[in-house]
């Protein structure tokens, strides 16, 4: 049984679903995805990273070799990559559950 | 970007080992992306990082006290869920839900955070205004003073590359002239010529010199300088051009530059000015150009600058030329040095044949002393704002210091609130957020009060400094100065806001602890050392201050012979071209005093060829009759004041004796004076000096008599002349203007020239509000006549009193922050200790002890320390009276009276703070005592 993930940390996973990318990046791109309303602080985002790191859902990369020698790379594990799927169908699930019960618009 | 990285390895040193670097480089490019937008985003950006850090790091030690591990995954964590988080999609739902909304309204959650902080401080007054009081006066002082030393001390010179800017001056030790030689016509063309380590060289000389033409004569500080001097300075005139080669070069037809300061006094700032001419000592100079308001050399009284007569051939020439150098780019003053001695040591080859070379290099150990320029215009003054700057910097730390006294007595009543709020799950990010929005807030506030304070501190040093510290005028609170203010706001913030939260961490389980959480007898001592040395401060400025300001009103109670209020004064020239004899300058004057006496508001007028307290007075010897001089003796001298008829009952000047002069007397040309107190008791000690006769010392005339004499018709007060307190009053005499001298009259007259008179406009309404008519009445007489120097008498006046102003102003705001750190110093340490001994109070109130008693005895506990301070104030002050002796004007340095009431005032103040800690303590109900503890 995987757990479930943070909103932050599940933004992140999807953000390394596209390749390997730096900090920078990633923070920039779960802002996007996210309308805004997630953007972490600098702190908070490699905080998140860190912790993903030690849990084994994602691991270093190296990067292109043109960059920022302080960049730090990443990339999804097979276990982060498979934590970001469950927690898509357990998503999946509740909106599932929600169009059931009427309480989201259905699909046209 | 040094201070993130540093603040990152303060706060989540495991996170900075792991990725500093990386988490650097990511808060460089998103600062950068905001610093598109602006600054104002950058800075927001900026901030909001550094605020997370801090959130971050109590989260950090949070986490590691509490035993707790990383909680990116919430539920499912056996560690951390014993089964009441658990229960999957429901809690992590939930949570996520809340996120969400907390982050859609983001902008209303920070809101709400500030409108709940705020209330929270609303319902504590006294400690917000403390707080705020306390911040905004410590960074108010901070900011103005660090607006002065910027201009002033960091960067004084308003230069491109000053710092490449140095003086040439010499020194002889042969001659035990160890420096201030200055330079020789030969010196300069040897180094212009032969120092490569100089990029380019200039001497000057300055003096002062009359000029006339537009606007009637002027006596002004001209400056001849080498055409070389606009390469040095490198700066370029605001309107026309500087000097060219040619015009350096002897023979060339003269040409000049003015000062911005003459430009727009004497020429309305009209650009027409380039082409004129202007008489320069007789000279015409026609005027090339001139110089911005910036421009301030050698110094900022100089108006003119003209071409010096500098050339190879007239030799090695005389010392007494000043000079200025620009280095070359990478050179240092010691090489300079090292080249122009060897420069010194050649000079007889340069100057083959010229004995003045060869007796004045080697044989007189000539060496070069210069210093760079900065050091040589700012040198003395850098270290007295310097030491001012450090002290108002202590002043802040002692308002830190009582700031964070008044966090710790809050942060210990909320204890109990907090621990609550943790025991209900509030997170360390949340009780940041809690604490640093109050903190914020307060920072603010007090930053917002603090820019006030400085504003109007700076606008009073401007106006109130000496006119002898550079580039003061131009002082004031500019970018780097709100960029220094604020940086001492959100360091405040960062660290009063802190304080709480570092005291929290340890006290993790605050909710088991039992009572007794009494503060040791050590940090009491601390505390009360830290309230004495603030009250013995204060006390110390107080009195000073107090010496000043009694000061200040005996100087201000002065007699000054004439009354300056509601008169308005205005210098007027009659250029010679129009008006070119003594007849027609007179009944000119004549014209314009009618008119402006017809206007309505206008209740006495006359003018004078000179003011008190104004300079410019003709002063001469004279000769009394009866009184021959003895061989040697040199005869008395007097300020000689030619008067319009009225001219006394305009400036508000008491008659002691005879009567005045009247308009008569001009139109007739009466040989009548009017003399001064002081005149009649040295001259005419025992007996009436009306009727009797005296004159001005003048070169014997060909023919007619020695002396024209004059009889004395009345006797006025004395008026100052330069001060307002002199020490002996300078004799001074009227007489009527027809007979002074005007344009056109024999040279050698020592008699004052009546062509430029100050008016004196006597007004019943505000004088200032009558400038405009007076410019109209005059103009309808002759559109080519200027105002000069419009002001009110009473401005005159306050001009001579301004030193003691400064240095009152200074001291009166020094001793008011001083006594208002000093109340909140004592108020802040009484209600920690009040606050500390709650529990005991309830006990002993409980056990029947007077609740008039627990207050008696907390004040007396407070009086005693605040009397001590006091005690070892006034022996500081009494020891320290003679440095003050000097600033004091009619009162002793120890004045009883200051003293006394001084004294009282803050024993008065001091027992007011500590009483209101006590009547709380009074008040509270021994049941409520107890339950806090």
């Amino acid at each position: 049984m995987t757990p479930a993930l943070s909103d932050l940390a599940f933004h992140i996973l999807l953000a390394l679903g596209e390749g390997p990318s730096h900090g920078y990046a990633i923070g920039k791109d779960v802002e996007e995805r996210s309308g805004g309303h997630l953007d972490p602080t600098t702190g908070a985002l490699y905080q998140a990273l860190r912790r993903l790191s030690e849990d084994g859902l994602i691991a270093k990369a190296t990067g292109p070799g043109e960059t920022d020698p302080r960049r730090k790379y990443f990339e999804l594990t097979e276990r982060g990559r498979q934590a970001a799927g469950a927690e898509a169908q357990r998503l999946d699930a509740l909106v599932r559950a929600a169009r059931k019960r009427k309480l989201f618009p259905q699909r046209a | 970007m040094r201070l993130y990285r540093w603040l990152l390895r303060l706060c989540a040193p495991s996170l900075h080992r792991e990725y500093g670097a990386a988490m650097t480089e990511t808060f460089e490019r998103r600062v950068a992306d905001a610093r598109v937008t602006g600054l104002g985003p950058a800075l927001r950006v900026a901030l909001r990082e550094v605020f997370a850090l801090f959130a971050l790091a109590v989260a950090d030690r949070w986490g590691q006290r509490r035993g707790l591990p990383s909680t990116l995954l919430r539920p499912g964590k056996p560690s951390r869920s014993n089964g009441f988080m658990e229960g999957r999609g429901f809690n992590p739902g939930r949570r996520t839900r809340i996120d969400r909304q907390w982050k859609a309204g983001r902008m209303d959650g920070m809101g709400m955070e500030i409108r709940q902080a705020a209330r929270r401080l609303l319902r504590a007054p006294a400690f917000t205004i403390a707080t705020v009081l306390t911040l905004a006066l410590a960074i108010g002082a901070n900011a103005s003073i660090f607006a002065v030393v910027q201009h002033v001390v960091i960067n004084p010179l308003p230069y491109p590359d000053s710092d490449r800017l140095i003086e040439l001056d010499h020194g002889a030790a042969k001659l035990k002239v160890t420096t201030g030689m200055g330079l020789t016509n030969g010196l300069y063309f040897q180094y212009a010529e032969r120092a490569r380590s100089l990029e380019s060289v200039a001497i000057y000389q300055s003096g002062d010199v009359t000029v006339t033409r537009d606007g009637g004569p002027e006596r002004i500080r001209g400056t001849k300088t080498t055409t070389s001097l606009g390469k040095v300075m490198r700066l370029a005139p605001a309107v026309g051009r500087w000097f060219s080669d040619a015009e350096g070069k002897p023979g060339a037809p003269a040409v000049g530059l003015i000062s911005h300061g003459l430009w727009s006094r004497r020429y309305g700032s009209s650009p027409g000015v380039i082409g004129r001419s202007i008489t320069v000592a007789g000279v015409p100079t026609e005027i090339i150009g001139v110089m911005p308001a910036s421009f301030a050399f050698p110094d900022a009284r100089v108006d003119l600058w003209l071409v010096a007569p500098a050339a190879r051939e007239k030799g090695f020439g005389l010392f007494g030329w000043a000079g200025v150098a620009r280095m070359r780019e990478g050179v240092t003053l010691a090489s300079v040095r090292t080249e122009l001695d060897a420069l010194i040591g050649d000079l007889p080859a340069a100057f083959p044949g010229d004995a003045m070379a060869a007796g004045n290099g080697r044989s007189i150990n000539l060496t070069f002393t210069g210093r760079t320029l900065k050091d040589a215009t700012v040198g003395s003054i850098a270290r007295a704002l310097w030491i001012l700057l450090a002290s108002v910097g202590l002043l802040l730390l002692v308002a830190c210091a009582n700031v964070a006294n008044l966090f710790l007595v809050r942060s210990e009543s909320r204890q109990r609130e907090v621990a609550v709020r943790r025991a209900l799950g509030a997170g360390g990010f949340g009780m940041a957020r809690y604490f640093l929005t109050e903190s914020a807030l307060l920072s603010v506030l007090g930053g917002g009060a603090g820019f006030a304070i400085a504003s109007v501190a700076v606008r009073l040093l401007v106006t109130l400094g000496p006119a002898t510290l550079p580039r003061l005028g131009e002082v004031q609170l500019d970018g780097v100065a709100i960029a220094f203010t604020l940086l001492l706001a959100v360091l405040t913030t960062l660290a009063f806001g802190t304080i709480p939260l570092w005291r929290l961490v340890p006290l993790a389980n605050s909710l088991h602890e039992g009572r007794g959480n009494t503060a040791s007898r050590g940090r009491y001592h601390a505390r009360r050392l830290m309230m004495g040395a603030q009250v013995a401060l204060a006390l110390v400025l107080l009195v000073s201050s107090g010496l000043m300001v009694r000061s200040f009103q005996n100087l201000r109670a002065l007699d000054s012979g004439f009354n300056p209020s509601s008169a308005l004064t205005f210098s007027l020239g009659l250029p010679g071209t129009d008006y070119s004899s003594l007849s027609t300058v007179v009944s000119a004057h004549h014209a314009i005093i009618d008119r402006l006496a017809a206007l309505p508001g206008v209740a006495a007028i006359s003018a004078g060829s000179c003011l008190p307290l104004a300079g410019g007075c003709v002063g001469n010897t004279i000769q009394i009759e009866g009184h021959d001089l003895k061989p040697n003796e040199i005869p008395p001298l007097a300020l000689f004041r030619a008067v319009a008829g009225g001219y006394f009952e305009a400036m508000g000047m008491r008659l002691i004796r005879g009567r005045f002069i009247d308009r008569g007397d001009v139109d007739r040309r009466e040989p009548v004076v009017v003399i001064s107190e002081t005149i009649a008791k040295k001259y005419f000690a025992n007996e009436d000096p009306i009727g009797r006769h005296l004159a001005s010392n003048r070169p014997p005339p060909k023919d007619g008599p020695r002396f024209e004499w004059l009889t004395v018709v009345g006797i006025v007060a004395d008026t100052p002349v330069r001060v307002l307190a002199e020490p002996t009053p300078l004799p001074q005499l009227y007489l009527p203007m027809s007979i002074a001298t005007g344009p056109g009259e024999a040279p050698g007259t020592i008699l004052p020239n009546v062509a430029t008179m100050s008016y004196v406009v006597r007004t019943t309404s505000p004088p200032g509000t009558m400038v405009a008519s007076v410019r109209a009445a005059i103009d309808g007489i002759d559109r080519n006549l200027a105002l000069a120097q419009v002001r009110t008498l009473q401005e005159i006046v306050d001009r001579a009193s301004a030193q003691m102003a400064f240095t009152m102003v200074l001291l009166a705001i020094a001793a008011g922050v001083a006594l208002m750190l000093g109340v909140i110093g004592i108020y802040g340490v009484m209600s920690y200790i009040v606050s500390q001994r709650t529990g005991e109070i309830g006990v002993r109130l409980a056990l029947g002890a007077e609740p008039v008693g627990v207050a008696r005895g907390i004040v007396r506990e407070g009086g005693v320390v605040a009397v001590i301070g006091i005690a070892a104030g006034v022996s500081i002050a009494l020891a320290g009276a003679r440095l003050i002796e000097s600033l004091l004007y009619g009162i002793s340095p120890r004045d009883p009276v200051v003293f006394v009431t001084t004294t009282i005032a803050l024993l008065a103040v001091a027992l007011l703070a500590c009483w209101l800690p006590a009547r709380r303590a009074a008040r509270l109900s021994p049941l409520e005592a107890l339950r806090t503890d």
